[in-house]
């Protein structure tokens, strides 16, 4: 520690002392070293060297150096130059003389070392900034070089990685397919560009996925939508396309980035997933129809059984020798008695089913008929059948009960795939709203052979069915959902000659 | 063959009612009261059970599903126990498996709810032949088996020898008696079996083993 003080100290003085100590000396020298000479030549006082000396030991030594020669100087000069000579005394006439001369020097040394500092401090920072200009420079060149590998390593992955992948512009419009989405497709980057890229979803699919697009494109919100997508050989496979947009700094929206994920396993798997779930609702819907059935078929049967039997015995008491009237009409009163129990049980079972309908929320009709067809979507392609929706905009939200008004529906649409199941392609169901009165219509269409008049006096009834499989039930629970809204239902023929089943919900009451 | 007096001929045929259902039970009884009936009711099986002696005639009226033990159980306990009522079964909904297998078990009729009237009656008519029919044959074996057991041990012996087909010579060396001997023991069993003939004394004979195989030794 002493080491590093006195190692400091000895540094400081050598700095501060000895080096301007010596740069003084050796200028006042040279200056004593000339004006002697010259002394010999000229007779006053010939102190302009040492202005010079003070001046280099100023601007090399810096301002100690020049206060150190201006005090050697003043000696020098002192001593062998002002009368009397060889002496440290100074004449009484040559004192302002020799002041002149300390004060001029002082000053130069003050502007002398002002100057040189300037000097350094300029020069300093110039090599700083060239330093720094330098430094940059590598930065820049080393930082490009990290930014193209990064983007060919970027490339690369795009590349590598076994999914397709697309980029669109701000707008929307496809810029880049990797080499799996070309691959796939079998199509060239120039006939997938922009709009061409829809060109290779299925057509059924490519309406809903193009509203999807531009909601998104409008929002700016993240997209995903399942559809198909053709392959170089023709055949179509599931695909769930997924988007997020990337976003510049100002928020605005650079670029879409889409990502096509295979899910043809999975759809065939969730397809027949659903089948068997349809399989498995209608049988134990069917099965517990049957049970309900026969267990009101029960209670209803014992009143009936005894009824039957007292009228029996009632008769066989009045056609007795004599008649036993007494006893014919305690039975008669029996019979009374077991036909209102029966009459009770009818009257539970009717209010069993009148239970259900109390939910009532306010709905969007048309939401629920879209949110009705994606679910349906799966049924109606199995089916090969295309469900249109001509909704209109200006229609009220009503209190219902959504999930009976969606049933109803179903019930509809499903009816109406059923009804052109035999019949050639092109099959459609067009499912259309519109205002009626301060309600709705919703009118379900389809294209089958139509209703015969016969029918349709009957075709509400419950048990009546015109369907090898069918319970009879759909359209009277329909009817009896219906008329807990207040609405009414009707079956009619289009003017195409397929079946209309219309129903109507009426505002609030 | 003699005459056989008729046994327990004093007790009334009765329609016994089973049913878990008061206005069934009522509109039955009330049916068979108008008809001359005599009927009485029981809301389970168990109930009947408790009632149940082997002199009660007439037949069973039984719901084929009943809370507790279920007709079609009640039949097989019945049966298991030597108790041999015909049983008329009647439900709201059978099913053909269940029909088949009361009937193969003996019921007398298979009567769908609600029943025809002349359905009942001829269920009940039939059911009260095939009644009196039995008991009329478990008075005669009765009657047998007091005879069998009026006999002498020596008597048995003899008669079990004679129905086997032996002759008296042979009898009274199997025994080891004299032949005039078996000859009076014959006699006496001929007398106390009232039988009139040797064929005649088989038959008896073959119907109480016939007999002890179906009723068993119950009761």
């Amino acid at each position: 520690m002493t080491v590093a003080v006195s190692d400091r100290l000895s540094r400081l003085v050598m700095e501060h002392g000895l080096k301007p100590l010596a740069i003084a000396v050796c200028f006042v020298l040279v200056a004593l070293i000339w004006t002697f000479p010259l002394q010999h030549v000229i007779s006053y006082p010939f102190v302009f060297l040492f202005f010079g000396a003070i001046m280099g030991s100023a601007w090399f030594g810096g301002a100690v150096a020049g206060f150190m020669a201006v005090i050697l100087s003043s000696g020098v000069i002192g001593y062998f130059f002002i009368p009397p000579f060889f002496s440290i005394s100074i004449a009484k006439e040559s004192r302002s003389f020799f002041a002149a001369f300390i004060l001029c020097a002082i000053a130069i040394t003050l502007v002398s070392s002002a100057r040189k500092r300037a000097e350094n401090a300029i020069r300093h920072a110039r090599d700083e900034l060239d330093a720094k200009v330098q430094e940059r420079t590598a930065e820049l060149v080393r930082s490009n070089l990290e930014i193209q590998e990064s983007e060919r390593q970027l490339r690369q992955l795009t590349e590598a990685i076994p999914q397709q992948i697309w980029r669109a512009d701000a707008a929307g419009r496809i810029e880049h397919c990797n080499h799996h989405l070309r691959d796939y497709t079998g199509k060239t980057m120039d006939e997938m560009r922009g709009e061409l890229f829809f060109q290779i979803l299925h057509p059924e699919d490519a309406r809903l996925y193009l509203q999807g697009w531009h909601a998104a494109l409008a929002t700016g919100n993240r997209f995903e939508e399942e559809a198909r997508v053709r392959g170089a050989d023709g055949t179509y496979r599931w695909f769930l396309v997924r988007s997020i947009p990337q976003r510049s700094e100002d928020g605005q929206i650079a670029r879409w980035y889409g990502i096509h994920i295979d899910i043809e396993e999975q759809h065939r798997a969730q397809q027949n997933l659903i089948l068997a779930q349809e399989d498995l609702s209608r049988l134990s819907r069917t099965m517990s129809m049957a049970e309900m059935a026969a267990s009101i078929a029960h209670e209803l049967n014992q009143p009936l059984t005894a009824v039957v039997t007292h009228a029996y015995a009632c008769r066989e008491w009045l056609q007795g020798e004599p008649a036993n009237l007494e006893k014919a009409s305690a039975t008669a009163e029996k019979i009374v008695q077991e036909s209102t129990r029966a009459s009770v049980v009818v009257g539970r079972v009717r209010a069993l089913f009148r239970k259900e309908a109390h939910v009532r929320e306010l709905t969007s009709i048309n939401r629920l008929i879209q949110e009705m067809a994606r679910l349906m979507r799966d049924e109606a392609i199995r089916r090969d059948v295309s469900i249109r929706l001509e909704l209109a905009n200006d229609l009220p939200q009503l209190k219902m009960d959504p999930v009976q008004i969606q049933q109803v529906i179903l019930n509809l649409v499903m009816n109406g795939m059923d009804a052109m199941m035999p019949l050639p392609r092109p099959r459609e169901i067009i499912i259309r709203t519109e205002k009626y009165g301060g309600g709705i219509l919703v009118a379900v269409e389809d294209q089958g052979l139509g209703i015969t008049p016969e029918t349709i006096e009957r075709i509400f009834d419950p048990f009546f069915t015109t369907k090898p499989q069918g319970t009879g039930m759909g359209l009277a629970i329909c009817r009896s959902i219906l008329e807990a809204h207040d609405g009414k239902i009707w079956a009619g023929n289009s003017e195409r000659g397929g079946a209309t089943l219309q129903f109507t919900l009426p505002a609030e009451s | 063959m003699t005459e056989m007096p008729t046994a327990s001929s004093h007790a009334r045929e009765t329609v016994y009612i089973v049913d878990d259902d008061e206005s069934i039970r009522e509109g039955l009884s009330n049916f068979l009261e108008a008809l001359g009936i005599t009927s009485k009711c029981f809301a389970t099986a168990e109930g009947f059970s408790a009632h149940w002696s082997e002199e009660m005639a007439g037949c069973l009226l039984l719901d084929a599903r009943l809370p507790g033990i279920g007709g079609v159980d009640f039949q097989e306990r019945l049966q298991k126990s030597g108790a041999r009522i015909p049983i008329i079964f009647m439900t709201a909904h059978g099913d053909i498996p269940m029909v088949r297998k009361v009937m193969k078990a003996g019921a007398v009729e298979f009567l769908t709810k609600p029943f025809q009237k002349e359905e009942l009656l001829h269920a009940v008519e039939q059911a009260f032949a095939s009644d009196r029919a039995r008991r009329k044959d478990e008075a005669i074996l009765n009657s047998i088996r007091m005879r069998i057991d009026s006999l002498t041990p020596r008597e048995r012996e003899v008669m079990a020898l004679v129905t086997a087909g032996l002759l008296n010579k042979q009898i009274a060396g199997e025994l080891n008696l004299s032949e005039i001997t078996v000859k009076m023991h014959r006699r006496q069993v001929m007398e106390k079996m009232r039988a009139d003939s040797l064929a005649d004394l088989v038959k008896m004979c073959e119907r109480v083993k016939l007999g002890s195989k179906s009723i068993g030794s119950s009761k």
